[in-house]
């Protein structure tokens, strides 16, 4: 699993995201500068300019037609993805910390930053998916969070709630039509803000990454919490791969916060962990920084990590990868396959019949 | 003896992981159930993502025909 070493960002990098194909990946830094990358081959497809602030967030459409950013320079940014002509820029009081499309790329949920004079909100944008069309002003919902403000925000299957994870720990649930709190619950422990929340690809369930050195499994439904994956570092980000019930997390202490830590005890690896029996499986070294997101290929093939050293690195799976089973796993693929196999034989005369 | 301990451990661990991925696929089945019924209740596509890339491409080439190449 030789990794792919993406030089372009010339300072800590915030989030990646991949696209639905898995053929792209968008990076964003506090370099100021959005990247795309062709996932297969590291080559660098193109930038995105015009942020005069640092950016905490990219997201990507359904359809791979527009990416939107959320910026310290107080803007959320969306952008022709071909062509990386801006289409709108729509401004706030305090800096945008998270951007995230919802299922069919028509809503845009982005969460601010509290500041003196003001409270940390969750908005939600209407968004034209027509590259030519206008984009609409107007906020269509705004939530404000007079608690804990949020780190993190996303939408459910059904585009029915909106999850956020906050920096005193707790996930909240709202109705995504009307803004109401329906659920608030302190996951993770208390003031250990919640770093990082993916989802799966269904959006039915997601995973949240939280300083208190513990990733969760969580349904969108009723905020169960289905599995817990503990570590031994702070955690920036976790993510959900396809095909293979896994989990990777990122995370690692900043040398300035552990002066007696050497950098080869940071701990800056990515961790996977089985998905369902919650063991962590392996590691994967590179960074000489904590890691600040991770992300999975949505078609299975790798996964992508960046770092606080500036670096991105995208890995393909190899053979041992997809063959790594558990014992009871394997037990079960057979099952499936003989009781599919049996089906067949039975379907079989009919069709030779008709 | 010592050898039958650690087999039953293990028989134990092993049970526990089965119970643990049966819980796991029977959850699975019941929340894509009732998330597809929703979806049909609502009128909306099983693949919301799938369903507009179909209506991009027919967009992008209004006259384009499938091709079957042999």
């Amino acid at each position: 699993m030789r990794p792919i070493l993406l030089k372009g960002h010339e300072r800590a990098l915030t989030q990646i995201r991949y696209n639905r194909e898995g053929d792209l990946i968008f990076s964003v830094s506090k370099d100021q500068q959005i990247c795309v990358w062709f996932s297969h081959n590291g080559e660098r497809l193109g930038t995105y300019r015009g942020h005069q602030g640092a950016i905490w967030t990219v997201d990507v459409d359904p359809t791979t037609t527009m990416i939107a950013s959320g910026s310290a320079d107080n803007t959320i940014r969306l952008w022709d993805v071909k062509t990386g002509r801006l289409l709108k820029t729509w401004d706030f009081p305090t800096a945008i910390k998270r951007v995230e499309f919802n299922e069919d790329g028509t809503k845009l949920v982005a969460v601010t930053e509290k500041r003196m004079g003001h409270l940390g909100t969750i908005v939600v944008l209407n968004i034209n998916p027509d590259v030519n069309a206008e984009q609409s002003d107007e906020k269509a919902l705004v939530i404000v969070c007079e608690e804990s403000k949020a780190t993190v925000a996303g939408w459910s299957y059904l585009s029915k709630y909106i999850i956020a994870g906050h920096e005193d720990g707790s996930i909240s649930q709202y109705d995504a039509k009307t803004g109401d709190l329906l659920l608030n619950i302190p996951i993770h422990e208390l003031n250990n803000p919640i770093t990082d929340l993916q989802w799966s690809a269904d959006r039915t369930y997601f995973i949240t990454a939280s300083k208190d050195k513990t990733a969760k499994l969580i349904t969108a439904k009723d905020l169960e919490v289905l599995k817990t994956y503990t570590a031994d570092t702070p955690l920036n980000s976790a993510t959900i791969t396809a095909k293979k019930d896994f989990v990777i997390l990122g995370g690692g202490q900043a040398a300035m916060e552990v002066t007696t830590t050497a950098v080869r005890q940071g701990k800056f690896e990515a961790r996977f962990y089985h998905k369902i029996f919650e063991d962590e499986i392996g590691r994967v070294r590179g960074h000489f920084g904590p890691l600040n997101t991770v992300a999975a290929d949505p078609t299975g093939k790798g996964y992508a990590s960046g770092g606080e050293d500036g670096y991105v690195r995208v890995h393909h799976f190899d053979k041992g990868y997809f063959d790594f089973m558990y014992e009871v796993e394997r037990e079960r693929a057979n099952k499936l396959a003989q009781q599919a196999a049996q089906a067949q034989a039975a379907a079989a005369p009919a069709t030779a019949k008709a | 003896e010592d050898a039958e301990r650690i087999s039953s451990a293990d028989v134990a661990v092993v049970e526990a992981r089965r119970r643990l991925l049966n819980e796991w696929y029977a959850w699975r089945e019941a929340i894509e159930k009732e998330v597809a019924e929703e979806r049909a209740a609502l009128g909306l596509p099983a693949d919301p993502a799938a369903e507009l890339l179909k209506r991009k491409i027919a967009e992008v080439a209004p006259d384009a025909q499938e091709q079957v190449i042999e």
